[in-house]
């Protein structure tokens, strides 16, 4: 028994150093935020808080883009928000080209512990948006303040 | 009289031999299904951090640590069991994580939470938790517990690859 718990524990602590390493080196998991969050002196990228978000919202003038999974997004998202999964990105290149580049873009994922939001405002300003913005608190505080949604 | 012994020889070797043979195939069986579980959780850390977060049991931070950890756990704990290394730790390690994996999917499926397993694929669409899952957890919890406790751990495959001792030098 004693022998198999130090095989183990070996293996564990492998894992954990193997995972770590492994992540650091491909910048995902805890290193995702190091790699996708941009300077601001370098990017023209904007966050902006629930109050802000709720203004634009209400003012109508902005088109709210979820970056999370279409599953989740079928699950709920903000009223009029359209769906443009980060991971499908390149699926949704055509429909997402037919927009104004000009267009007030708010992007959002899950909350403040997901950066779909900033790599989809990167790449969103890669294709040519020039405004672009991130709700960096997403649709958890979004619910929380139990703001407009829709399923 | 020396072919009785010549039977009983033969008899115990064959019985050692297949019992270390349906070990082996065992372990090649178990370890492999953890080494595919974690090939597409390792290509895509932050899907199987959704995953984990759809379980609603654990929080971002958590879910984030353990897509760090588990995938190269599950990994290691595959390909060092069906090496025959470390085969009773592996062994230990993979019942551990079944017995937590069918109390997550139990739990959920008690919380009539409609989700994805997040076993094989990252998926939201793909294999839906359900009954089945947790029949299918407890016979691989059945497999690595027997495994554990086997007198025989099999081949240890690593040991075709060492170099035998030179008798030609004594």
């Amino acid at each position: 028994m004693r022998q198999a718990l130090r095989e183990a524990l070996i293996l564990l602590v492998a894992a954990i150093g193997l995972g770590v390493a492994y992540t650091w080196v491909t910048h995902q998991g805890f290193f995702m935020k190091v790699q996708s969050v941009p300077s601001p002196p370098n990017s023209n990228l904007e966050m902006i808080s629930l109050v802000k978000a709720k203004e634009v919202f209400e003012s109508e003038n902005a088109l709210f883009v979820d970056a999370r999974h279409e599953f989740d997004f079928q699950q709920g998202h903000i009223r009029g928000a359209v769906n443009v999964s980060l991971k499908d990105f390149d699926i949704h290149v055509a429909h997402v080209n037919k927009i104004p580049k000009d267009r007030l873009l708010i992007v959002y994922c899950d909350g403040a512990e997901c950066n779909s939001s900033i790599e989809l405002s990167v790449k969103l300003m890669e294709s040519g948006f020039t405004n672009v913005k991130i709700f960096f608190g997403g649709w958890q505080e979004w619910i929380s303040a139990k703001l407009p949604i829709e399923k | 009289m020396n072919d009785c012994y010549k039977f009983h020889t033969l008899k115990k070797m064959k019985s050692f031999f297949s019992h270390t043979i349906f070990i082996l195939l065992a372990r090649i069986f178990l370890g492999g299904i953890f080494v595919v579980a974690s090939l597409d959780k390792i290509s895509d850390p932050q899907a199987f951090t959704q995953s984990i977060l759809q379980y609603k049991v654990i929080g971002p931070t958590l879910a984030l640590g353990t897509a760090t950890i588990l995938p190269p756990l599950e990994l290691l704990c595959g390909l060092s069991l069906i090496l025959g290394v470390y085969p009773r730790g592996s062994a230990l390690l993979m019942s551990v994580m079944l017995i937590v994996f069918t109390v997550m999917v139990s739990s959920a499926l008690l919380r009539g939470l409609d989700i994805s397993c997040g076993c094989f694929s990252q998926d939201p669409q793909v294999s839906k938790i359900g009954y089945q899952k947790i029949v299918e957890n407890c016979g691989l919890i059945i497999v690595s517990v027997w495994l554990f406790f086997a007198p025989n751990q099999g081949i240890n495959l690593l040991q075709f690859f060492k170099k035998q001792p030179n008798k030609s030098l004594k």
